[in-house]
């Protein structure tokens, strides 16, 4: 008996709660959203940077991934952060988010001491460059050379030059377009591993190229 | 690596120092900003304002203005490896982008009339994180090195 009491119960409740009129349903329907929308996505690695939205009424700070403001006129603060829902996001900004490009690629290459020689490992390597210098129809890759800082900035700076013109020749000699090529110079200035003057250093004598 | 081939790259290695010689920005390419990477459908890129059919391979400078008709899509990589993609109707100025590392010289100023777009940041992202703006009709966006996306059909 009391089973079916609390079956006759689980069944009457909702139905009850049918029967009682929504508040929402008669309040008038909220205001459409505005259409101007800012919302922040999560980095490839899953990092999530900051976006601040801001005009003459008011700013907003994004910095939760999937968080989005919305903005109805120049004249109109910005909303505060909520998420955009998966829908909403694909439906909106799908078309844009489909036609993002493949990051760039960048390449290391290493050279001999006081040389424009190409060590063994990264003489090896060259192949992948080409490879995805064709694979992307690169028409904007950059090549900078680098030193590291034994000896003087000047004769570094020549030095690094040549590495970059070394590394480019081979990429023209490959088939890439010369005007597809960025040549430039950093010397001893911008190492990646930090020494002090004087110091000869393997890993500061490259040439780093990025194939866009 | 066979005899014609070290030709090759000696007269490569030749032909670039020679240019340096006479001309170093003409390989320092320095007006260059980057380069349009996809295309769907119909876009156009609007320099000096004059239209060209905007096609993959295409190589940008600043001032350059995209814009993409009811069907178009079109996604570009700039210098500093920031990517920026656009939906349908869309209108994107680059209005200054500035990237020189060795001296510091880092910022970029966008100006998005209308549509949709996204955009994954890149170094000056990382650099100069205060020096990215896209500015819209209805609001500034500043970035702090990271991708976001936004509409404006004011």
């Amino acid at each position: 008996m009391r089973i079916h009491l609390r079956l006759a119960l689980a069944f009457a409740l909702p139905l009850a709660a049918c029967a009682t009129p929504h508040p929402a349903a008669v309040a008038p329907p909220p205001p459409a959203q505005p259409l101007n929308a800012v919302v922040l996505l999560p980095d490839a690695d899953g990092k999530v940077g900051r976006v601040i939205v801001s005009n003459r009424a008011g700013s907003r700070t994004l910095d939760r991934a999937g968080d989005a403001t919305r903005i109805r006129d120049a004249g109109s603060a910005p909303t505060a952060p909520a998420t955009m829902g998966a829908a909403e996001l694909e439906a909106t900004f799908g078309a844009a988010l489909a036609a993002q490009p493949t990051p760039p690629r960048h390449f290391l290459l290493y050279f001999e001491q006081g040389s424009t020689e190409l060590t063994g490992v990264s003489r090896a390597e060259f192949p992948a460059i080409i490879a995805t210098v064709r694979e992307y129809a690169s028409v904007d890759t950059s090549v900078v050379g680098h030193s590291d800082t034994a000896g003087d900035a000047r004769t570094n700076m020549a030095l690094s030059l040549r590495r970059a013109m070394a590394v480019g020749a081979l990429l023209v000699a490959e088939g890439l377009d010369p005007g597809a090529l960025d040549i430039t110079s950093h010397g001893e200035v911008n190492p990646l591993v930090p020494t002090g003057d004087n110091v000869s250093e393997p890993r500061n004598r490259r040439v780093e190229v990025t194939v866009r | 690596m066979s005899r014609l081939r070290s030709v090759a790259v000696l007269a490569g290695i030749a032909l670039l120092q020679t240019l340096l010689l006479i001309a170093r920005p003409a390989v320092a390419d320095e007006k260059t900003v980057g380069s349009i990477k996809k295309v769907f459908g119909q876009a156009v890129v609007v320099r000096d304002g004059r239209q060209t059919p905007a096609l993959p391979g295409f190589k940008l400078n600043s001032g350059d203005i995209l814009e993409t008709g009811p069907d178009g899509r079109l996604g570009i990589v700039l210098r500093d490896d920031s990517l920026i993609s656009l939906g349908p109707s869309s209108h994107f100025g680059i209005e200054k982008f500035l990237f020189v590392p060795a001296d510091g010289k880092l910022g970029f100023t966008a100006r998005f009339l209308r549509g949709t777009m996204a955009y994954v940041s890149g170094l000056i992202g990382r650099l100069a994180p205060e020096s990215s703006i896209f500015v819209t009709p209805v609001a500034t966006i500043g970035v702090r090195g990271t991708h976001f996306a936004a509409r404006v059909s004011e």
